[in-house]
């Protein structure tokens, strides 16, 4: 996407923040602090309320219905949060401010704030794949080689076998990552299978070479690992936090 | 006629739950019954968090007009506190759900009578629902309740606080226009049966928490409130740990439990204090001599709670209810003044 025009600096309150209409029906909420603008998606990812509405102290914003909050620099879930904010590149051309729409990989919940020169390397490893709705990614037993970051469309997953399946759960934001057997030792093969429930765009990435590239740089390496723990903990835990 | 319960099937975005639901019995309140910790805020259709999809199978909506289907955007979405399975049924919601934790007080539908109704203030009224089956509940837990000729539940938090509890009691502030509010107040209701669901809610106090407490609590709020203070004065909280209380009300005559709070802050003057904050009047003279344990202020009550406790949040959970306007300018004081982190801000709004 190429950048798009935003606003003007001085439509965003110093240390505050507006909500735009970016085009094409494009909601974008753009904060100050100090001299940093930061741009994301305008509603909740929770309940579609406006995040205009919330509070915002230069750093975290607080969406005010349910207090779900979020670091305004990477979109990172903070708290109560059970899903990161969309991001987009905010960038301040004299007077105005633009936007970029960043890759899947970079919204993702796994890979956001490592290293430029390691996002890169991941991406070249990244393979953009495209099902129709229906597709199915891999079922119980295939070897568990590759993980997805879903870029846009909707996957289902289900466990059990022949008749006797139950659904576990689904996918429907742009970046968030699946199939992370791929990314763990001792988890050879998938235990749940995955179908795309819409046409869906995904990236598919091998494990080991995602692996291989976070060994040479450790410190984005256990940035992810950290994250990988959290976002696994998520699906295992009971509701003992709220 | 006995009938087969419907069978829910609900995709969730970490798993799927399944659990029964009788014919007219809300989706909602059947999934928590199951001890499924399903989305839900006020439990009575105002707030929207309840929210569903419906893949497939019938589900009739109670209350067409409800407020929360405002927050209703794609096609088959229904509020699951106003739906009722009319077939086997498959949701999908997007939250992360998980069964409720070992220890919660499974809620369940219960039926009761009115007693001891009687007015504490001219729009205030409290009133005992003697239960037919014990009931447990969490300090700071709400019931909603359904009354004879009135459609709908409305929700009410606990005054009293006890284990088993064979009566539940109530405050309750005068709604215009609203159904139940206006059952409670027009004509007499001793005596007569009501229908509960519950307990619900998750601004509930626990002695393990193991921290100061904060309330601010706006007009009839200050039921929880009391729940709370009840279950902490029972246990010598307030030996260990402080208590600030912010009770805000209009004027004097709008005051009610200040004999309750009284007690509570004569067993545990070391370290509970309690506050009762008036929008529209200075406290009248003999207030301090009616009340000595009592101090008065005026203000709205979050910025008077705010002027008391610079400096004291350390190691602190706030507990805050009331109208919603009430509500969310005091979080906003919690987070934004106080730096209290969310997990430490327990509410509930009564919208």
């Amino acid at each position: 996407m190429p950048r798009k025009f935003v606003c003007r600096r001085a439509d965003v309150p110093t240390n505050g923040m507006a909500e735009f209409d970016a085009g094409e029906g494009l909601k974008v909420l753009v904060a100050n602090s100090g001299e940093e603008y930061f741009a994301c998606q305008a509603t909740c990812p929770h309940q579609d309320v406006s995040l205009a509405e919330g509070l915002y102290d230069g750093s975290v914003l607080t969406c005010h219905q349910h207090l779900w909050q979020w670091d305004i620099r990477s979109g990172s879930p903070l708290g109560l949060a059970e899903m990161p904010l969309n991001c987009f590149k905010a960038e301040v051309d004299n007077d105005s401010i633009y936007i970029d729409t960043p890759g899947a990989l970079n919204v993702g919940e796994l890979f956001a704030g490592i290293s430029e020169g390691t996002l890169a390397q991941i991406n070249a490893l990244a393979r953009r794949e495209e099902y129709p709705q229906g597709g199915t990614l891999y079922e119980v037993g295939d070897p568990a080689d590759d993980f997805y970051v879903l870029e846009s469309g909707r996957v289902e997953f289900l466990i059990g076998r022949d008749d006797r399946t139950r659904p576990a759960g689904f996918m429907l934001r742009k970046g968030e990552v699946f199939g992370w057997a791929a990314l763990l030792e001792s988890q050879p093969v998938r235990i749940a299978k995955a179908t795309c429930l819409e046409r869906s765009t995904l990236l598919r990435i091998n494990g080991k070479r995602v692996l291989n590239v976070l060994e040479a740089d450790p410190a984005s390496g256990y940035l992810v690992m950290r994250r990988l723990s959290s976002l696994i903990a998520r699906y295992l835990a009971s509701s003992g936090a709220r | 006629m006995a009938t087969r319960p419907m069978r829910i099937q609900l995709n969730a975005r970490n798993r799927a739950f399944q659990f029964p639901a009788t014919e007219n019995e809300r989706i909602l309140y059947a999934g928590l019954a199951a001890g499924i910790n399903l989305p839900y805020e006020c439990g009575s259709g105002t707030c929207g968090t309840c929210k569903a999809r419906l893949v497939s199978g019938e589900v009739d909506d109670l209350w067409p007009q409800a407020p929360g289907r405002k927050y209703l955007k794609q096609p088959g979405e229904f509020l699951m506190c106003q739906g009722a399975a009319r077939s086997d049924c498959s949701l999908e919601v997007a939250n992360f759900v998980y069964n409720m934790d070992a220890g919660a007080c499974l809620p369940a539908a219960g039926r009761g009578t009115v007693r001891n109704a009687r007015r504490l203030t001219r729009d205030v009224i409290s009133f005992s629902v003697a239960l037919e089956a014990p009931c447990d509940f969490d300090a700071g837990q709400f019931m909603v309740m359904r009354v004879p000729n009135v459609p709908g539940y409305r929700g009410y938090s606990m005054v009293n606080y006890e284990r088993s509890a064979r009566r539940l009691e109530f405050a309750v502030k005068k709604k215009p226009g609203g159904g139940v509010s206006e059952w409670l107040f027009n004509g007499n209701i001793e005596d007569k049966p009501i229908e509960l669901f519950g307990p619900l809610g998750t601004a509930t106090f626990f002695p393990a928490m193991a921290k100061s407490i904060l309330c601010i609590a706006g007009g009839s709020g200050i039921a929880g409130m009391m729940s709370i203070l009840e279950r902490a004065c029972q246990e010598h909280y307030f030996d260990q740990y402080s208590g600030h209380v912010f009770f805000g009300v209009r004027s004097m005559k709008d005051a009610f439990f200040l004999a309750e709070l009284s007690r509570f802050r004569t067993e545990f003057s070391q370290k509970l204090t309690v506050t009762i904050v008036l929008s529209d009047e200075d406290a009248p003279g003999d207030a301090a001599q009616r009340y000595p344990a009592l101090a008065f202020d005026r203000g709205l009550v979050h910025e008077a709670a705010a002027r008391h406790m610079t400096g004291k949040y350390h190691n602190l959970r706030a507990f805050v209810a009331g109208p919603p306007p009430a509500v969310d300018a005091a979080i906003r004081m919690l987070l934004l003044e106080a730096r209290l982190t969310t997990d430490n801000i327990r509410y509930d709004k009564f919208s």
